[in-house]
């Protein structure tokens, strides 16, 4: 299990370092370059190819691949052009809001997923079925921006305001700077309709899976023997059955988490958080290299490590997987 | 002719000890005393499809989008890019049905002409993947080897990607415009992000089917491999890549009006669903009707197609369901 492990860390360098240089390659082939908005009205071609040469942007691609590879094991992870802030910090500012964002969504996800899936499973055909899976039907029909909008609606502009519609409060000893408002409750306040607005559709797609994957299992033997030898329905259900029907799910979940990102791109954008979704999508129009391979970098990572903790889970739901 | 595909049909009955299937028969035989009773696999499923009213709602919906996206000249009362200054920001009346936007364009046109872009995005981007998609998982599959490596390791790569980061930098790097060329470029971009997705699928289908004993008779028979590919093969691997298809236009359409929202999608003046409900969220407070009616139109397409999809499914393998 720990040469496992180890192997899968070890792994995880090769496929962040494809994905960081597909995205430097690609960056490098869009349209228009940092230093045009960088020298803005006073534009010169002079003075581009200067600025250019100054950068070293004037250097074959794959030299400026291996320069900022070079850098980044030495911990640096490049100095933004058009800020010219280190992009290393204020990918740290940014990272506890999108983490909050993230793990209350996925909360959100599994405390509605995980009870209206059983429900569904169980009272198979029942009207609690039914509803739990036209509801979750029409929960991955709606994209988490109108959902957003329809949060919106109802906390912002209806009730008197109830919720904030923009920004973010950190919670005590999470801010990053002298400059930011600290409250428990303010951060609630503000997280909670991005949470939402992230969690449901993900829920309703937990609910589907696991509703189906409940019912394969109900159907097996070792759940009929479980009835067999008079075990009540609460320990098959949440002792024996439960387990087995969130593998495929567990799965989903982690593929899910391509998704999130985006849709961490999304939800910041529409309730203006300082989040890393909002960091990425500005570093890539302003075309500014350095934040955007910062950006793929810690996104990368995060993706290839969540997918094996998804691994690693099934060895826990289900102690007959081991990996050697 | 007629000899040798007798043989080979008694052949496979012994070797599989199953019955078999109309499928598992090679080209041009025709299961004797079978062909007059039995009701083909498509008949079957047309008839559990029409059984599911959830399947049926879905299908009126699509239905009825595709109408308003064919006759949008005709429907929409007003042009969706006439602007109007002397009605700008008006909540819903009898002239204005969805209100009109702060540039007095009216929502109504706005969002039934929108109804274009994004079933033509959602349907086509969806149709380009699976021309691509397909034969390469048909090749990798039955191929093997060194292409299969090839193949499937180019697919990897685009599936290590959060599919919305590639999606963006791919807008980014075609530039966002307006019109045909704009909606061409989101189509391409959001086809070139679900290649992968039909490679892998029918590839997986290959190499089940591959070893069955009708395509050794196949091979024994001499038949060519692009024919045993298109006649044996593919139809095997149909059933998902139908499913499959149809649930994709319901998420391409999402991230269509993802891209729109995150202003990386088709440009004004062209109508946009996505594009309409971020311009609107400004106004939300003085107008919540504005962001209100592209938002559902996208939710109730994007429903059609799932609940189409879904019966679908459960109308071409019953053991899913």
């Amino acid at each position: 299990m720990r040469t496992y492990i180890l192997r899968r860390l070890i792994e995880i360098v090769p496929t962040v370092l494809m994905i960081t240089l597909v995205v430097f390659v690609m960056m490098r082939s869009v349209p228009g370059d940092p230093v045009v908005a960088l020298l803005g009205d006073a534009y010169t071609e002079e003075d581009a190819v200067k600025v250019r040469h100054e950068y070293g942007l004037d250097k074959p691609i794959l030299v400026q691949y291996t320069i900022w590879l070079g850098k980044l094991v030495q911990g640096d992870w490049g100095t933004s052009i058009l800020s010219g802030r280190p992009v290393l910090k204020d990918v740290m500012i940014r990272l506890p809001v999108t983490l909050e964002l993230i793990a209350l969504s996925m909360a959100v996800a599994l405390i509605i997923a995980i009870p209206a899936g059983i429900i569904g499973a169980v009272r198979q055909n029942t009207w609690a079925d039914y509803t739990a899976t036209s509801v979750a039907m029409i929960g991955v029909s709606i994209p988490e921006f109108f959902i957003g909008v329809l949060l919106l609606l109802a906390f912002s502009v209806g009730l008197g305001g109830l919720l904030p519609s923009s920004g973010w409060v950190y919670l005590p000893g999470t801010c990053p700077t002298m400059l930011c408002g600290v409250s428990v409750w303010g951060n609630v306040q503000h997280v909670l309709m991005p949470a939402f607005a992230l969690g449901v559709g993900r829920a309703a797609l937990l609910t589907r899976l696991l509703r189906t994957s409940m019912l394969e299992v109900v159907r097996t033997e070792y759940v009929t023997t479980a009835r067999a030898k008079g075990l009540g329905e609460r320990p098959i259900v949440f002792k024996h059955a439960l387990k087995n029907a969130l593998i495929p799910t567990v799965t989903v979940m982690g593929l899910q988490v391509g998704f999130l990102i985006g849709g961490a791109i999304v939800v910041e954008t529409l309730f203006a958080m300082p989040g890393l979704g909002t960091f990425g999508i500005d570093a890539i129009i302003a075309r500014d290299y350095q934040q955007v391979q910062g950006f793929a970098l810690i996104t990368a990572f995060a993706f290839v490590v969540i997918n094996l903790l998804v691994d690693l889970s099934y060895t826990f739901l289900d102690p007959r997987i081991r990996y050697s | 002719m007629a000899n040798g595909n007798e043989v080979v049909t008694v052949k496979q009955r012994t070797i599989s000890g199953g019955s078999v299937s109309e499928a598992d028969l090679p080209a041009g035989v025709v299961a004797p005393g079978r062909a007059e009773i039995a009701e083909s696999p498509l008949a079957q499923a047309i008839r559990r499809l029409r059984r599911s009213t959830t399947a049926l709602i879905g299908v009126a919906i699509v239905a009825v989008l595709l109408f308003v996206a064919i006759f949008a000249d005709v429907l929409a009362p007003l042009s969706p890019t006439a602007s109007d200054q002397a009605h700008t920001s008006e909540r819903p009346s009898w002239d204005h049905p969805f209100g009109t936007d702060q540039l007095g364009r009216d929502m109504l046109s706005r969002v039934i002409y929108g109804s274009r872009i994004s079933l033509a995005v959602g349907v086509s981007s969806v149709l380009l993947a699976l021309f691509v998609g397909v034969p390469l998982g048909l090749i990798a599959g039955f191929y093997g080897g060194k292409i299969d490596t090839g193949v499937m390791r180019a697919m990897d790569l685009i599936l290590a990607f959060p599919i919305y980061l590639l999606a963006i930098i791919l807008m980014v790097i075609f530039t966002p415009t307006a019109g045909l060329i704009g909606t061409m470029k989101v189509t391409g971009a959001i086809a070139i992000v679900r290649i992968p997705i039909y490679a892998r699928l029918v590839r997986g289908s290959v190499l089940s089917v591959k070893e069955k004993e009708y395509i050794e008779a196949c091979r024994a028979l001499g038949v060519r491999n692009s024919w045993i590919l298109i006649r044996h093969i593919l139809p095997n691997c149909l059933a998902p890549i139908i499913v499959t298809t149809t649930l994709g236009i319901a998420t391409s359409i999402i991230v269509e009006a993802t891209l729109s929202f995150l202003g990386l999608g088709t440009q004004p003046p062209t109508p946009s669903w996505g594009w309409d409900l971020k311009a609107n969220i400004a106004f939300i407070q003085a107008n919540p009707w504005l962001s209100l009616f592209p938002g559902l139109a996208i939710f109730v397409t994007v429903l059609g197609f799932n609940l189409f999809g879904d019966g679908l499914r459960d109308a071409l393998d019953p053991r899913l369901k």
